[in-house]
């Protein structure tokens, strides 16, 4: 019992990640109607961020999300203009392999300047605990996952009740209907792009002191922001951190019960599972 | 009337691909030189990737970006048919062949029911599964540490050994042959009824399956043809590198590759992969031989004892999957239908609004 709880707890801690990874690739969905394929990308280029604010300024990886963040929504914002822009009219294929090629070019980049290294961002709290009701919680986890809550609930606030937030939620639910009503939907895109790489930028600071750094950790990622998103609807906000919840749960009692290395295969197969008998998602409009 | 009609091949081309052939077949007679073999046999090799993804994702319109599971299938196969039962490999390809077009219609019958994007993730995800099974299932494929091909048995006919395997020279043969044969079949499947009806999916699945197409079959069809020479690209490169492991024959880079290689020369044509293998091949062996920084050296561009030289020379040999990133961002943006469209629009645009020649690219670019 105690094992099945304390992999329930960490998959919930691990999961507010995912969730925060997933919440991202789906916002750019909705509003755009793009599968970002470079997101896990995103995410890496935040875990260099953060490791080069750490080693190089000394910044505390929690506290560099301040600085990745607006980075990352300027070069997310930057790679909507320049590039997505162009394709939104284009075939879904073409606007895939587009953001395939982007996630290339970033992974690479940054393997031809920094090497292929695993990188470790040790802190001093990186190996150490907390106690919670009873049950043993890795610490920088922990932390990661309060900040997740914190940046989920302020995305909720300003998706509900800012203007600029219903007007992106009214650009996902009816592209033209919004231009309709005078939204600007060109400048949603960029909005949402923006707000997608900083949210990956930041899960991607929040897990660097638990996880290696290296160019091609983030395809891992981008699959399973798929994952997450599909299992709770396509363009769905909540749904994405339901979802994430699920597979970080998912994922912690497969390696506890099963093994840690076929953890991945029950994420993928329950993916599997739910685009065929569910493929509109937990929580999601059918869109087939 | 003078280029071709749509059935059938006219004089000329067929001749200069007759000529093309010979030369090819001719070719290690008079060069010896392995290293030339070896970027001919990863030419061919490219190009059989390239038309075998082509009859899914050309064709019929079904981006599959999962094809590393059959790829990784029959290099699998084979390789552990040949090292733990000895079967030779000749033999084990075909039931390596077999095992993947088996897997692919189990998996398109479950698959083939997504569309769009959803198709591409759920491809992925198999791809995906595959690798953790090979990864995991070590008693089976050695996981993480790869098979590694100790001996090909040698080929004999009658009593008479043809070839022991040591050059590169039965390979060069055996790639020429599967690069053929590919080209060969994607060409009668494009111009048969089955390819009609893999296109008119491709334009539109709805008005394809109410003209009593049916969408599953035919699907399943095209990934089978698909699946069959992407398993036996597969085993191909397991025997001539020597070397698998789920890293180099599963994982998503090599799914990748197979839409590159058609996206880059021109979907849904068969020159187009043949034109990607072209420019893929040399490009990516020119960058591994740190030809290019030499050449940016010999130009002057930059000089070889700055920093900057010093970086480009150390670094470049392993840029070509930043440069396959560069040649997709470009060829999306710019040239949507691949250099071969792009060729092709030009060449309509050089002769006027000649009454002919613009109504067929059209067609063809489609």
């Amino acid at each position: 019992m105690e094992v099945f709880l304390q992999s329930l707890l960490s998959g919930v801690l691990v999961g507010g990640n995912y969730a925060l990874v997933g919440i991202g690739l789906t916002l750019i969905f909705g509003v755009m109607r793009v599968i970002n394929f470079a997101h896990g990308d995103l995410l890496m280029v935040g875990m260099y961020l953060t490791f080069y604010a750490f080693s190089l300024l000394g910044i505390d990886p929690f506290l560099s999300i301040a600085l990745t963040m607006p980075v990352m929504f300027v070069f997310g914002a930057f790679l909507q203009r320049v590039f997505i822009n162009r394709v939104l009219d284009a075939l879904p294929q073409n606007q895939i392999l587009l953001t395939i090629g982007l996630g290339l070019i970033m992974s690479n980049s940054v393997m031809l300047f920094f090497t292929s290294d695993y990188k470790i961002l040790s802190t001093s709290y990186s190996s150490g605990s907390v106690r919670l009701a009873g049950l043993s919680v890795s610490e920088p986890l922990f932390v990661s996952f309060v900040i997740t809550a914190a940046i989920t609930a302020a995305l909720y606030w300003f998706l509900i009740k800012t203007n600029t937030g219903q007007a992106i939620r009214a650009t996902a639910q009816d592209r033209e209907a919004a231009q309709l009503m005078g939204v600007n939907v060109r400048r949603m895109g960029v909005l949402a792009f923006g707000l997608g790489a900083a949210l990956a930028g930041a899960a991607g600071a929040l897990i660097s002191p638990t996880y290696y750094i290296f160019p091609q950790v983030g395809g891992a990622f981008t699959l399973k922001a798929f994952v997450v998103v599909v299992l709770g609807g396509m363009g769905s906000v909540v749904g994405a951190t339901l979802g994430g919840v699920i597979i970080g749960t998912v994922e912690s009692l497969a390696a506890s019960y099963v093994s840690s290395g076929l953890k991945e295969l029950f994420v993928y197969v329950l993916f599997l599972l739910v685009l065929l008998l569910k493929p509109s998602g937990l929580l999601g409009k059918s869109r087939l | 009337m003078r280029a071709s009609s749509p059935r059938g091949l006219a004089l000329v081309p067929l001749l200069a691909l007759c000529a093309i052939a010979a030369v090819l077949v001719a070719l290690p007679l008079t060069i010896d030189n392995p290293y030339a073999l070896h970027v001919m046999i990863l030419l061919f090799l490219t190009v059989v990737q390239g038309e075998s993804w082509n009859v899914l994702g050309g064709y019929t319109g079904q981006y599959s970006v999962g094809h590393a599971a059959y790829f990784g299938l029959g290099a699998y196969v084979t390789l552990i048919l040949l090292q733990s039962r000895q079967v030779p490999p000749w033999w084990g390809v075909w039931a390596a062949i077999l095992l993947a077009v088996v897997v692919a219609i189990v998996i398109g019958s479950i698959t083939f029911r997504l569309r769009g994007p959803y198709f591409v993730l759920a491809s992925i995800a198999v791809a995906e599964i595959f690798r953790l099974v090979a990864l995991n299932w070590g008693s089976m494929t050695s996981g993480a540490e790869g098979i590694l091909v100790s001996d090909i048995p040698p080929l004999q006919v009658a009593g008479r050994t043809v070839t022991d395997f040591t050059s590169k020279v039965p390979f060069y043969y055996a790639g020429f042959a599967l690069a053929v044969t590919t080209i060969v079949v994607n060409w009668g499947v494009k111009n048969s009824k089955l390819g009609y009806y893999f296109q008119a999916i491709r334009e539109d699945q709805d008005a394809a399956h109410s003209l009593g197409i049916a969408l599953p079959v035919y699907k399943n069809i095209a990934l089978g043809i698909s699946a069959f020479f992407t398993a036996w690209s597969g085993a191909f490169y397991g025997l001539y590198v020597g070397f698998i492991d789920p890293g180099t024959v599963l994982s998503v880079e090599v799914s990748v590759q197979f839409v590159l290689i058609c996206i880059i020369g021109g979907i849904g044509t068969i020159a187009g992969p043949v034109l990607g293998a072209l420019l893929l091949v040399p490009l990516s062996e020119a960058l591994r031989a740190n030809l290019l920084s030499d050449l940016l050296f010999k130009l002057g561009v930059v000089d070889e004892g700055t920093p900057t030289g010093i970086f480009l020379k150390d670094n470049l040999a392993h840029a070509h999957a930043l440069i396959y990133g560069i040649l997709v961002v470009l060829v999306i943006l710019f040239m949507p239908d691949g250099v071969l469209g792009f060729a092709r629009k030009l060449l309509a645009r050089r002769r006027g609004q000649a009454p002919a020649a613009a109504p067929s690219a059209a067609k063809d670019s489609a």
